[in-house]
């Protein structure tokens, strides 16, 4: 009569990709469960925080960045100072002000900072760019071949471009190259497939699925992790059984939650803890979906995430 | 949980006596498990059986009903597979172990969360009021603090006199969540006496599993398992194993809402609860408990609630309103667009970006995107002028700077016209543009164009345009149909025949071509589709006028007779959402070759054109949906049943309404299409015809792929029992197909020339 629970892992798994060198270098995947179910079979290998440093944070004013990044004044000092902080695993540098339409800082600059930061640290680096595809691509490539060796991921190739920027990342210069759609099953698996027939070895391929803060049409991002988790598990879809890396920070830092002032919103108190909140609460979601790795801002909101990992695996 | 139809047949009769109306008892069944016939149809089937059947089809999962709120009921793992039904509540935890001023504290800051977002009222449901102590008067005094706030309780209680002594000072919408594997006897005693729902906590799953049994026992089965283990860990798989036994599984003894106390696992820290309380809301919490619910936690933990439990067939809208974005007052610009909720935040977060005042303007336009909603009649000239009437928009604002949506920017026109004291400005394409398009005033040279011809008009006199009848818009606004050797000629249809009808879709308004065609009442380019598609096989054409709201009669008479005076009278399907514009074109139409069609009747606001279809004798196409997808077959057989019985009682053959289960895309809905092809079959077996838009299935697949994807659709829906479907007929793979599945369902006779005729 009593209850024995049925639990099994799947036959299929997630591929385990290495990021950086060394002894800081992380392994993101590996399961062949669903997020957190550790009863089905035992986590391979925790989900990873990597920590976002922007080129653009001189603007950033919350009290708690500003504390955090006290005295720095370049990218690679941020780098460095972000290392110390507690449940990083890796960082992740976004090249904002690159965007032609924006600050148009040029791509030699950007090098020069991201060979700046290499130098600095040891923990494993991914670059984000400035959404503009054709300085991005530029942007890709350069940073690939100036980082050579260091095993970066490069977040990402697209439907548009994913022939350039695969081959000038994962084939000329042996790095990891992110697979990018928007909450889009059918593309995330055609876009693996396209990248897979330039020959990159599955085991080089990341996938950003797309995210979105939590509340802001997040019904979509949950739903595509859900179906590609399962796809890759239960189908054994060996086209989506890439990692996916979830870009949070980017989202949930532009929402009103997050940006609206204690001036303009006296009922909801604090505009930092909100703004830690919201990263928290799209990172623990994320994570529940399947992401294996987030990339997030606030040392607060991140240390939260690290203990919430931490516990569940 | 569906039952096979062998399942069922175990249990029946088995006596084949026909009276239940199928040939044998296996047939009948088959039925009852489809849910086409009501097992009460059977005299013989005993009751024990009905009752085991009944056991056997009920949810897997309980709803269990707290005051107000509903827990539990849901019958999917994720929501893609079908949609969550009940969302998770929240629960502000408040002990003995707290001094007064804390617990008046923590109850006072409760009710300061209470706000609406995208029409749902978000607030801490439940308080949960935790007992340590035993004495009953302190824990009574406790809870009738926490009564006072008006909100439901759950009461966490293990002794037995405490327990009395709150049930005693509280309403009836409480759960009393105290039933352990020692004290389950009392405690059912209790809960059951006092009519609340009980929860049942263990310290294993096992011991929770033979808990429950033994509450069933006695007859309790309203009850809430608090699932909350030693570690978060713990609990996440406390919390999956129930939902998945109970779903997966069917074992309906963990068929029942959870608790999960995040005041427990993450004592002190508020943002490790707001973490956990994502993950719960998403893995199977159905009460969540925390220590407090500060704004920073509520915003986005409602907002991610209200996402995941939104039904991905329904779309999410958003009150339509006018939203002064950036402090905008009565003299900032306003701008204009859908209420579907995505829309609304993508297009709003961008204006707050621009630091610009703004008015923006949300129209009602049933939760569509622009771009659909334009396609479907629902975003017109006509329902923005409605809108602006009914919300007297002209009074409240004093700027007359309009701005649409780039997309519509067709629409231009017509909006002037009915909003004749605006000045009507085209935005941006996409919404990334507009902090820009707003900064830089980008709209203004446009605005002083828009005023400038305003003044030219108001210099002329307006003639006063009186209402034409049909006949007088036949002889003053119809040009003069010239008929053109296309070297086509139709064949004729016999419309007894039983073989597929195609109708072709080419003559629509979406292709440019034939708007600017259709605008200029230019024949050639219509003539040219229609005779490829006559050439190509096609039974009937359907007409697609656009929403035509301005000249639909004239329009549609004049595009039906150019067809049908070129073309032997092929026969047609009429196609707008300008009702007049069909009935005009019925007053023309010669039925030769078969009645005209209808295209297309719903069972929701588009009921009004079965009566259409009714009083002019045409076939109707009946979409079984209403506001948007049919959730499930139950929902679409309900729509077709209502349509069915709505165009009899209008003296209609049932042979005249063809059944649309409404063809879904692959990609997006994949999961979908065996469902759609078992409506069909259910159509079938009732006797009824069926249509639809079927080439939708490959919308957005490589042109290659798009025929061979049709092809293999269309000759499985017509081994369902499709009758007919809206193509593209110079597909000719798909045509082949058709004719092909023809032969095999002895429609057509064989011979080697089959494909040719």
């Amino acid at each position: 009569m009593s209850f024995a629970p049925k639990t099994a892992p799947y036959s299929g798994k997630i591929n385990a990709v290495t990021l950086g060198t060394g002894d800081k270098a992380i392994v993101i995947g590996g399961q062949n469960v669903m997020p957190f179910y550790t009863f089905d079979a035992p986590i391979e290998n925790a989900p990873k925080i990597g920590v976002e440093i922007s080129d653009a944070a001189d603007s950033w004013t919350t009290p708690g960045l500003v504390d955090f990044y006290a005295g720095c004044t370049t990218m690679a000092e941020r780098a460095k100072r972000a290392e110390t902080m507690e449940g990083a695993d890796f960082l992740c540098l976004r090249f904002e002000s690159a965007d032609p339409n924006g600050a148009d800082r040029s791509v030699a600059d950007c090098v020069a900072d991201a060979k700046a930061v290499a130098e600095a640290v040891s923990m494993p680096i991914v670059i984000m760019g400035c959404k503009n595809m054709e300085k991005d691509g530029e942007l890709f490539s350069k940073i690939s071949e100036a980082l050579q060796g260091k095993n970066i991921l490069v977040m990402s190739a697209k439907n548009e471009d994913y022939k350039t920027v695969g081959a000038s990342v994962a084939l000329a210069y042996g790095q990891k190259v992110g697979a990018e759609t928007a909450d889009d099953i059918n593309l995330a698996k055609q876009l693996n497939i396209m990248l897979k027939g330039l020959s990159i070895n599955p085991e080089n391929i990341v996938m950003d699925i797309g995210t979105a803060a939590v509340g802001y049409g997040y019904e979509y991002a949950a739903s595509t992790f859900d179906r590609i988790r399962l796809a890759a598990l239960a189908q054994s879809d060996a086209d989506l059984q890439m990692p996916i890396l979830a870009a949070v920070s980017a989202d949930t830092w532009s929402v009103k939650e997050s940006t609206a002032s204690e001036e303009d919103e006296p009922a909801w108190g604090s505009q930092e803890e909100r703004a830690i909140d919201m990263e928290v609460a799209t990172a623990a979601a994320d994570l529940t979906g399947g992401a294996d790795a987030v990339i997030m801002r606030h040392p607060a909101a991140i240390a939260t995430i690290k203990k919430f990992i931490t516990e569940l695996v | 949980m569906a039952l096979k139809g062998l399942d069922i047949f175990k249990l029946s009769p088995k006596k084949n006596c026909k009276e239940c109306g199928s040939p044998t008892c296996m047939a009948f069944c088959m039925k009852v498990a489809q849910g086409a016939v009501s097992i009460d149809k059977c005299p013989y089937f005993s009751e024990d059986a009905k009752a085991s059947l009944n056991e056997a089809t009920a949810p897997a999962m309980k709803t269990i009903s707290v005051g107000e709120h509903k827990l539990g009921g849901e019958t999917v793992l994720y929501r893609h597979e079908k949609t969550l039904v009940n969302k998770n509540l929240y629960a502000v935890s408040v002990c003995t172990c707290m001094d007064d001023a804390t617990v008046e504290k923590k109850l006072a800051d409760m009710a300061k969360i209470d706000y609406e977002r995208i029409g749902e009222r978000m607030y801490v449901e439940f308080v949960f009021v935790a007992n340590n102590q035993a004495d009953p008067a302190v824990y009574a005094e406790l809870v009738k603090k926490a009564a006072a706030t008006g909100r439901s309780l759950v009461l966490e209680c293990w002794d037995v006199e405490c327990a009395k002594a709150a049930l005693a000072v509280c309403g009836k919408d409480v759960i009393l969540d105290g039933a352990t594997p020692a004290n389950w006897e009392a405690m059912n005693e209790v809960a059951t006496a006092a009519g609340v729902t009980l929860g049942v906590w263990a310290e294993n799953l096992s011991d929770l599993y033979d808990t429950v049994k033994n509450l069933e026992a006695k007859g309790n089965k309203n009850l809430v398992l608090d699932v909350t283990g030693k570690t978060a860990k713990e609990t996440l798989a406390n919390a999956v194993l129930v939902r998945r036994t109970a779903i997966k599984d069917g074992d309906r003894t963990f068929g029942y809402p959870s608790i999960v106390n995040l005041a427990k696992l993450a004592k002190g820290d508020d943002r490790l609860q707001t973490a956990y309380a994502a993950l719960f809301t998403e893995k199977y919490g159905s009460i969540i408990v925390m220590e407090n619910m500060t704004y920073a936690q509520a915003l986005p933990l409602y907002g991610l609630r209200q996402n995941i439990y939104t039904d991905p067939q329904k779309p999410m809208k958003v009150e339509a309103k006018v939203y002064p974005i950036n402090g905008a007052d009565e003299n900032a610009p306003c701008a204009l667009t859908v209420d579907f909720a995505l829309t609304y935040f993508l297009v709003s977060g961008e204006m707050e970006r621009s630091n610009a005042p703004v008015n923006l303007i949300i129209a009602d336009a049933s939760g569509m995107s622009v771009l659909t909603a334009w396609a479907a009649g629902k975003f017109s000239a006509g329902t923005i002028k409605k809108f602006f009437d009914e919300n007297k928009i002209e009074e409240k604002i004093k700027n007359r700077t309009l701005i649409i949506p780039g997309k519509v920017a067709v629409m231009k026109g017509e909006i002037q016209e009915k909003l004749p004291n605006w000045n009507v400005v085209v935005g941006p394409l996409e919404a990334v543009q507009l902090p820009k398009y707003l900064k830089d005033k980008e709209y203004e040279s446009a605005v002083a164009a828009a005023e400038a011809e305003r003044a030219a008009k108001a210099g002329t006199v307006q003639e006063v345009v009186k209402e034409l009848s049909f006949e007088e818009l036949l002889e003053t606004k119809v040009p003069k149909i010239e008929v053109v050797d296309m070297g086509v000629k139709y064949k004729g249809y016999n419309p007894e025949s039983k073989t597929f009808v195609t109708i072709g879709e080419r003559i629509h308004c979406i292709a440019p071509a034939i708007r600017k065609a259709m605008d200029e009442r230019d024949p050639a380019p219509i003539l040219e589709r229609a005779a490829a598609q006559i050439k190509a096989g096609a039974t009937y054409l359907d007409v697609n006028i656009g929403p035509a709201e301005k000249d639909g009669p004239e329009r549609m008479m004049w595009a039906v007779k150019l067809l049908q005076e070129n073309f032997n009278n092929v026969p047609l399907a009429l196609d707008t959402a300008n009702m007049k514009a069909i009935e005009a074109g019925i007053k023309v139409y010669n039925r030769q070759n078969g009645k005209p069609i209808v295209n297309s009747a719903d069972a929701g606001s588009r009921i009004g054109y079965i009566d259409l279809a009714a009083a002019n004798d045409a076939i109707c196409i009946a979409l079984c949906s209403a506001d948007g997808i049919a959730k499930d077959n139950e929902e679409r057989m309900v729509h077709c049943d209502n349509m069915l019985e709505r165009g009899l009682s209008l003296g209609m053959s049932s042979d005249d309404l063809w059944f649309d289960p409404l063809f879904l895309v692959v990609k997006g809905m994949q999961d979908k299409q065996m469902e759609v092809l078992e409506a069909i079959k259910m159509f079938s077996d009732k006797g009824l015809k069926s249509t639809g838009g079927l080439s939708n299935n490959s919308n957005g697949a490589p042109k290659n792929v798009r025929p061979i994807m049709d092809s293999a659709l269309v000759a499985m829906c017509m081994m369902q029992g499709l009758t007919s479907a809206i193509v593209n007929p110079n597909d000719l793979r798909l045509m082949e197909t058709i004719k092909s599945c023809d032969i095999f369902k002895n429609h057509v006779l064989y011979s080697d020339s089959y494909l040719d005729l």
